[in-house]
């Protein structure tokens, strides 16, 4: 239980003080600035293989 | 009275086929299911397993009503029903269901034991893939855990709880509206941190808000019924409790969202167990009855800072709702102490965490994330996925109409851990996991040690040649002469710390019968 560990004390309430990586991304280290750009990338990667051709092509069987 | 909360899931998988054009998802699931059983031995010769279908009752209704359809067994013949079958030793089932791979965690007891297995049905899939690959180099076969393809079809990641008997027939059968005034406010509401998220890729003269937070509130029609792929309803009524029926009941939810994020998969269904719970002892005394609770399940989906109606007269945001209940779970204590739910402190102190953390959450009308001070974004699903849509959007200047963003919705759900985006962006860092890795992989071979699931796994894993048919409530062995059933109608029964003694002495399935038998005849 990586995170539920912290779960198990009182939750305390964060601040943004307190939290390391805001969810804006200029208030993030150039570590994660990076990953946040390989990030990205990553997206525009898949988004660009699969096209919009694979809503089309993802059609699927009606579930329960 | 109050009993533990035995819970499992089942989720289908969307499929995608990449170079075998003349491959059906059909045929397609039932490659992937055969070729992992294959891989733990259980298509080898000597090896003949059935799913027994004798206890589905797929048209019984709790109501009584039979809704104009034959009711009985659902008839599979035996070649069909290898192929589409697979129990594991895990104490789950491995399945096609109609055109998807569908998994079905074994029984569990914690929710975080739920989510683990739950999550190890993903590693499972994903090794069904990878072995499908060396039968059919040329094609490649994608599952993606979602709800929706985008085109108006659904597929559920349906949810079962254990449920008294005597609890189950009240709330939902002689006074179904003590489910309405707390029950269906629940699980209406509890989208705000359990939903996925899904972008409304609307064609037609319909409006949709751009961005929801459920993938199934659209899907969802009625608030009682038996059907699953139609007319769906908030609380399915089948008649199919697969345990003793005088004492067990089983609620069987389709409403509910397929989670990627950890922490949100283990809230959906911790803070159910509690509700429930809480029910079965009547301790919520409230009356949150909305007035149109299907209505209110879609538009909490467009928009979960809007208020709904209640029946009397109040206008409620989901937030509320879900703060009134949680008031409730701080003070619960079950009436039988050894039904306690596992973890529910933390259980209670994620519940609130998140409520706070929903009240500071700032959308623009535009949907963009202005405030998220207590990071949701890595928690929950449909904010995680808002704030990558978002970042794209910012990126590439682009309008919610943009078909690129259906897409990345989709990709989310790729459940390959190289190529899915959710995974990509847990890999970095922007989402955390709640579980560790060995965690999950436990329950990729081992099943629960609390409850019947771990009886049914271990028959799998040391008898599986003498089996004849499995299902939830029974292991059939077949000895020659004559076919030998073990019920399992107590999902609370059948654990390792009473079987595993027995099972160690035992050197085929004869004898582990003789020797239950002897230990229940000194009893």
């Amino acid at each position: 239980m990586a995170e539920a560990q912290k779960f198990k004390q009182p939750v305390k309430k964060k601040t943004k003080k307190e939290d390391a990586e805001p969810t804006t991304p200029g208030g993030l280290s150039s570590e994660k600035k990076k990953e946040l750009k390989v990030l990205d990338e990553f997206i525009e990667g898949v988004l660009q293989e699969a096209g919009e051709e694979f809503l089309d092509e993802f059609k699927q069987v009606e579930g329960q | 009275m109050s009993i533990p909360k035995i819970v499992g899931l089942e989720q289908e998988y969307a499929i995608k086929i990449k170079g075998g054009e003349t491959l059906s998802f059909f045929d397609a699931s039932c490659l992937l299911i055969n070729a992992y059983a294959r891989h733990l031995g259980l298509r080898d010769c000597g090896v003949d397993i059935l799913w027994d279908y004798g206890h589905e009752t797929p048209y019984q209704d709790i109501r009584g009503d039979l809704f104009g359809k034959n009711t009985g067994q659902q008839i599979v013949g035996e070649k069909e029903n290898r192929l589409i079958n697979t129990a594991l030793p895990n104490g789950a089932r491995l399945y096609t269901d109609h055109a998807h791979p569908e998994y079905s965690t074994p029984e569990c007891l914690s929710a975080l034991d739920a989510l683990a297995c739950d999550k190890a049905g993903e590693i499972i899939l994903r090794e069904g893939m990878r072995l499908m690959k060396n039968i059919l180099p040329a094609t490649s076969i994608t599952l993606y855990k979602n709800n929706t393809d985008q085109q108006g079809h659904s597929y559920g990641c349906h949810e079962n709880y254990l449920v008294a008997a005597d609890a189950h027939e009240t709330c939902l059968v002689s006074h179904p509206e003590r489910a309405l005034k707390a029950l269906i406010p629940f699980l209406v509401t509890r989208q705000i941190f359990a939903g996925s998220g899904k972008v409304s890729h609307g064609k037609g003269a319909h409006w949709f808000p751009p961005y929801q937070i459920s993938q199934r509130a659209d899907f969802m029609e009625t608030l009682f019924g038996l059907e699953t792929m139609y007319a769906r309803p908030l609380i399915n009524t089948r008649r199919e409790h697969h345990a003793d029926s005088k004492r067990f009941r089983r609620l069987h939810l389709i409403l509910g969202d397929a989670n990627m994020c950890e922490f949100a998969g283990f809230l959906k269904l911790g803070t159910t167990q509690l509700v429930l719970q809480m029910l079965e002892d009547d301790f919520m005394d409230c009356d949150l009855t909305l007035k149109d609770p299907i209505k209110a399940n879609q538009q909490i989906s467009g928009d979960f800072g809007c208020g709904v109606e209640l029946a009397d007269g109040r206008k409620l945001t989901a937030v509320q709702i879900q703060r009134e209940l949680v008031t409730y779970a701080q003070k619960f204590q079950p009436s039988d102490p050894s039904s306690r739910v596992p973890d529910d402190d933390v259980i209670r102190d994620c519940w609130s965490y998140v409520l706070d953390g929903l009240e500071q959450l700032k959308l623009s009308t535009d949907r963009v994330i202005e405030d998220d001070p207590l990071l949701l974004s890595k928690r929950l699903d449909w904010v995680l996925k808002l704030w990558i849509i978002n970042r794209y959007r910012e990126g590439r200047n682009c309008t919610w109409g943009d078909p690129l963003l259906a897409v990345l919705d989709l990709q989310y759900h790729n459940i390959d851990r190289k190529e899915g985006i959710f995974y990509r962006t847990q890999e970095k860092g922007f989402t955390e996991p709640f579980l560790t890795d060995d965690e999950i992989t436990h329950f990729v071979h081992a099943a629960p040690d609390n409850t019947r699931a771990w009886f049914r796994g271990k028959c799998l894993e040391q008898f599986a040649e003498e089996i004849y048919l499995v299902n939830w409530e029974v292991v059939g062995f077949d000895q020659g002469d004559i076919h030998r059933m073990v019920p399992l109608l107590n999902p609370l029964k059948g654990t390792r710390d009473r079987y595993q003694e027995i099972f160690d002495q035992s050197r085929n399935a004869r004898e582990l019968i003789t020797l239950i038998e002897s230990v229940s005849a000194k009893q």
